[in-house]
């Protein structure tokens, strides 16, 4: 009789490992969102529609959950925003520092793919960009990132950054809150411009998507430093890397 | 798609939080584990429906289970033995069992003739592999499918099971040890045609 199994696979749990991959077991459907459904009772309330009702719902959150020391969750535009006192976790191994998303393009190109206008600063010493970097897919519409060299008043990071503004058509979604929680970073309400505003200090977050099913986009995480996030005209708009609030919003202001 | 200024915690951190009430907090622990639930749930009842309502039913009861678990044990056996008790409750659902197949293009050539002939035997050999293995009674199909298909260690199939460490160690050699004759028996009806 000939051998008719590879010579490679020796025993029967080898063999087994290798039949693993080859079956075929059904894709795990969505289980998290009709859970918290059925758990609060009736469909989540969704931003995109009712942005108001879901800021009120973050305030009375940020009420409720100080009180018993627990976490909150604040969402502007396309971003949310999570902070707690829960348990630091160590840094995920995708993280690249100061990576910035997207292929570099020219500041023309970006404007000829995304369906937005893309704003310039228009302080002194910033607006044509060193750099824009272009991601035509995350989140969708596309998303585009002006990078800016260091200046005196935003400091390089170890990949020769210096600031960062992020731009990216703000109705996009599923429209729910943030559940990533974290201790030790700031956020505070302010304003641009008479908008709503929030900075991000004190401590260095992440910056990532999250895709359709809710997983996180694990190519896109970035440790990021200060960050001022608000939203005007349909856009949800990021400033990071300014040295103070202060900076930040002039920048913001100055957009145009 | 969202754009998420955050820090992940880690499964401590979102328990504590999901026990403080924070609904974010469980939807995040939900996402981590429901690959993980519903496979084994799947393999336990052999129904996709089936497996979907036993692993929403398990999480809706873990939530309510939340408060009495110690935040800092491991989270995997015990979500396991909650999705089993759910999954017994659907053990007599008149929906059909599905078997375990390969999956399409598991034969598909990789070029030059040898390869080509490889991956033949290799289809043959895997659909062999789990015939036997679905030919087995339930007990033992079990047992082996949640070890080699679902990745589980033994006390891990413990929970999901119902049975301490040293029965499901037993009893998972006794199954291999039927499949090694199973396969054996094929062999030599294969041999004897």
């Amino acid at each position: 009789m000939t051998d008719r199994f590879p010579a490679r696979v020796r025993t029967l749990e080898e063999e087994l490992d290798q039949l693993r991959p080859a079956v075929a077991l059904p894709p795990t459907p969505d289980i998290a969102g009709p859970v918290i459904e059925r758990l609060r009772g009736a469909p989540p309330v969704t931003a995109r529609h009712r942005p108001w009702l879901a800021f009120a719902l973050a305030v009375v959150a940020l009420l409720m959950f100080a009180a018993a020391a627990a976490a909150v969750a604040w969402a502007i535009g396309g971003v949310r925003l999570t902070f707690s006192e829960a348990t630091p976790s160590p840094a995920p191994s995708a993280v690249a520092s100061g990576r910035v998303p997207g292929e570099a393009v020219s500041l023309a190109e970006a404007r000829g793919a995304v369906d937005f206008p893309i704003l310039l600063p228009e302080l002194d010493g910033l607006g044509t960009p060193d750099a824009v970097h272009l991601d035509r897919r995350r989140p969708s519409g596309g998303s585009v990132a002006l990078i800016y060299g260091a200046r005196p008043d935003y400091p390089a990071d170890a990949a020769g950054v210096g600031l960062v503004i992020t731009e990216f058509r703000a109705d996009i979604g599923p429209e729910v809150f943030e559940k990533l929680v974290h201790s030790g970073v700031r956020v505070d309400e302010t304003s641009v411009a008479g908008r709503p505003a929030y900075w991000v200090s004190g401590g260095a977050h992440f910056m990532f998507y999250r895709d359709a099913s809710g997983r996180v986009v694990e190519e896109t995480m970035r440790l990021v430093g200060d960050t001022l996030i608000w939203e005007s005209s349909g856009l949800t708009l990021r400033v990071e890397g300014a040295r103070s609030l202060e900076v930040a919003r002039r920048i913001a202001a100055s957009l145009r | 798609m969202v754009m998420v200024e955050a820090r992940p915690l880690d499964d401590i951190g979102l328990v504590r939080a999901a026990q403080g009430g924070d609904m974010q907090a469980y939807e995040e622990l939900v996402r981590r584990y429901q690959d993980l639930a519903f496979r084994c749930a799947f393999l336990v009842v052999r129904n996709a429906e089936d497996a979907n309502d036993v692993t929403q039913d398990a999480f809706v009861r873990a939530f309510a289970a939340l408060p009495r678990f110690r935040a800092d044990a491991a989270i995997r056996p015990w979500l396991l033995a909650i999705v089993s008790n759910q999954a017994r409750n659907h053990r007599r659902s008149r929906r059909r069992r599905e078997g375990l197949v390969l999956r399409a293009g598991e034969d598909a050539p990789r070029g030059d003739a040898a390869s080509a002939e490889e991956s033949v035997l290799d289809r043959e050999r895997r659909a062999e592999l789990l015939a036997a293995i679905e030919g087995l009674r339930e007990e033992d199909r079990e047992v082996i499918s949640l070890r080699w298909f679902a990745e589980l260690n033994e006390a891990e199939m413990a929970a999901l099971l119902h049975r301490p460490s040293g029965t499901i160690k037993s009893r998972l050699s006794r199954a291999m040890q039927r499949l090694r004759v199973a396969l054996a028996a094929d062999q030599e009806a294969r041999t004897r045609d």
